[in-house]
């Protein structure tokens, strides 16, 4: 085994792998090795006499004096404490510096030894750190405000759509109160009209000269449109209270009868118009009675009102193979099309002289009546004819049989 | 609010971490500089608590003052800490004492002894500056563009500070009377607070006050003091009324911890 090499101290000292620098009490260098002369620039003799303070920068000179000088003379040592130095060409020289007081046996300090470490990359490498935290701050900053702007965002939001539900309840409580109203008032209002109905009924029966029963008769036709008004009114307000149409539907009742009263009815209050029926009922048809006879007498008062005087107005109603069909026609100018389309709507009036205005809600509550029998009514309007049809599937005799 | 929470915000003893030593009818209140604390006295004040109610107290921010009492805004001036200086004077019913301020406490205590003359019979300013900026005529020692270098230096360098500011635990034989736990948090900051302290150190000017002290005044002046260099020092000496002048052979920023003999002996003579 070779012997190990000797150790040159010397050289140690002067070509150590880091700085070595000796400082007088008052600060001045009286010894500093070649490497750390070759990192700063100076011949090694240059050195000799600087102050430590002439080969920093203004920063590490405050901090040193204010931080670093104390910290050493409290403890006698410092480790690893970061620094920029100056070299001779001016060129910053980060370092990592370690003190020891080196003292007699009094305890008098005799010297200063700093340990010097070039620290040019890994203070690069701390300041790439540093700036990645702040970029990393700014992006928590930024995130942080939007999150911000997007609770503001959000809570507007909620705030509109709370306010808007609020409108909506009370335009909903306003809605409901009125079609209460309208439904009380309808209610009320049918007990006198049926009182004045009988009153009429019971005049018909004495006898009248013609004037009197002319009277009787118009006073009949009032009470006729006036009940129907109601009627359609406290539809119209069942189906938007919730409750809908409800249907009583039978078979064991003649349609043509009920048919037959309700053209009868509008004959004799429209005296001079003509009501051609015609009837092919040859099946049995479930439904409401009275709901049909409401529906038609809409659609006679309607083809009466709005069609040609000089023209008759027809009701057919007939049972096809699957079908019951059920059609009113009058002559008369074309419905516009932009009153087609809304035909069916509540409230919506056509143009029609002063005494026949009604609500607008006959043809509203026919459709309605129309869909709870699971049929549907239609229109036909042309320059020589409008044709109201309601048809509904008929069901098929042994189920109708039931 | 915890009855704790009240009492260090209505404390200043708490607050600054103050520690009274001696207990006399004279009192001497030691303030520390910017980048350490109250142990910058640790050889100074032992020699005075024999004669004196000595008081010791950390800046808030240093030391082991009350972080949570750092306001950013009172402590924009010099006059925040100044009215620090005031309350811990009260509320140890203080009067007449004898201020020592090392470095910009030096200016701490000649505004707070302006404000109120009655807690102050003497101050001693080691290595004062009244600015550290030069102005035309006037030499501080430094340019505006050293300070924005400092202040870039320290908010670029957080990191390299603040692990230097925890050095490595050792066994310290030298001096047994500084324990682990002081080595730990001598010359510690928040760098944040640091950054804010350097900045109001370093840009204050103090120069029109120097004219309003009323009480006689010693310098001590340090030979090369980087900081504090003498020029400004006789500044002082020249704008205070009742003022005495000394020079010490020390070098340096801070002659209470490397030549603390010849601090106390000029002590000793003005008092």
């Amino acid at each position: 085994m070779n012997e190990p090499p000797r150790e040159d101290l010397e050289d140690l000292y002067e070509n150590a792998p880091c700085g070595y620098i000796s400082l007088q009490p008052d600060g001045r260098i009286f010894k500093a090795n070649r490497t750390f002369a070759m990192w700063s620039g100076y011949e090694p003799h240059e050195l000799i006499g600087k102050r430590f303070h002439d080969l920093s920068n203004i920063a590490t000179r405050i901090f040193y004096e204010t931080h670093f000088a104390p910290l050493l003379r409290m403890q006698g040592f410092f480790n690893e404490v970061a620094l920029d130095l100056v070299g001779k060409d001016g060129r910053t020289l980060p370092v990592l510096v370690n003190a020891a007081e080196r003292k007699d046996s009094y305890g008098k300090l005799l010297f200063i030894r700093l340990t010097v470490f070039n620290a040019t990359e890994r203070r690069n490498y701390e300041r790439e750190l540093i700036n990645a935290r702040a970029e990393a701050e700014i992006v928590s900053k930024k995130l942080h405000a939007l999150n911000a702007t997007l609770e503001q965002r959000i809570s507007e939001a909620v705030q509109q759509r709370l306010s808007t539900s609020v409108e909506l309840k009370a335009a909903h409580a306003e809605s409901e109160l009125r079609e209460q109203f309208i439904a009380v008032l309808g209610h009320d209002l049918r007990n006198p009209i049926a009182a004045i109905g009988a009153g009429a009924n019971l005049l018909e029966r004495q006898l009248l000269d013609d004037a009197s029963a002319n009277v009787v008769s118009l006073i009949k036709g009032s009470v006729l449109r006036a009940s129907a008004l109601i009627d359609n009114v406290l539809d119209f307000a069942r189906g938007r209270l919730g409750s809908g149409i409800s249907l009583n539907r039978t078979t064991d009742q003649s349609l043509e009868a009920t048919l037959e009263q309700v053209v009868n009815e509008l004959r004799a209050v429209n005296p001079g118009r003509e009501i051609i029926t015609d009837y092919e009922l040859f099946r049995p048809v479930s439904l409401d009675h009275a709901r049909i006879a409401q529906m038609v007498s809409n659609l006679l008062a309607n083809a009466l009102a709005y069609g040609d005087a000089d023209v008759p107005v027809r009701l057919t109603a007939q049972t096809l193979r699957n079908a019951f069909e059920l059609w009113v026609a009058n002559a008369g100018p074309k419905i516009p099309d932009k009153a087609m389309e809304r035909l069916f709507q509540p409230f919506f009036r056509g143009e029609v002289r002063e005494s026949q205005q009604g609500l607008g809600l006959g043809l509203h509550i026919s459709r309605e009546i129309a869909r709870a029998h699971g049929g549907k009514l239609m229109v036909d309007s042309s320059a020589d004819e409008t044709r109201f049809t309601f048809t509904m599937p008929l069901q098929n005799a042994a189920e109708t049989q039931k | 609010m915890t009855l704790r929470e009240l009492d260090i915000a209505v404390s200043a003893v708490i607050r600054n971490n103050v520690r009274v030593g001696g207990r006399r009818d004279k009192a001497i209140i030691f303030a520390h500089g910017f980048g350490c604390d109250q142990n910058m006295w640790r050889f100074i004040e032992p020699e005075f608590a024999a004669d004196f109610t000595t008081v010791l107290y950390d800046h808030v921010g240093a030391g082991r003052s009350d972080l949570s009492a750092y306001d950013p805004i009172k402590y924009s001036t010099l006059h925040g800490y100044a009215d620090d200086l005031i309350e811990i004077a009260r509320e140890l019913e203080l009067k007449d004492t004898v201020f020592v301020g090392h470095s910009v406490s030096a200016m701490i205590g000649v505004m707070a002894s302006i404000k109120m003359p009655e807690l102050f019979s003497r101050l001693i300013l080691v290595g004062p500056s009244p600015r550290y900026i030069d102005d035309g005529e006037y030499k501080g020692g430094f340019t505006e563009h050293h300070i924005k270098e400092l202040l870039d230096f320290m908010a670029s360098n957080h990191m390299g500070w603040s692990e230097a500011m925890a050095p490595t635990i050792m066994g310290n034989p030298d001096k047994p009377e500084l324990g682990t736990e002081l080595t730990n948090s001598f010359c510690r900051t928040d760098p944040e607070i640091a950054k804010d302290f350097a900045r109001v150190t370093f840009t204050s000017d103090n120069r029109a006050d120097l004219r309003k002290v009323a009480v006689p005044t010693l310098i001590l002046q340090c030979s090369e003091d980087v900081i504090a260099p003498r020029e400004v020092g006789e500044y002082v000496a020249r704008e205070v009324p009742k003022s005495e002048l000394i020079y010490l052979k020390a070098t340096g920023h801070c002659p209470n911890l490397s030549a603390p003999a010849e601090v106390i002996a000029a002590m000793r003579s003005f008092l």
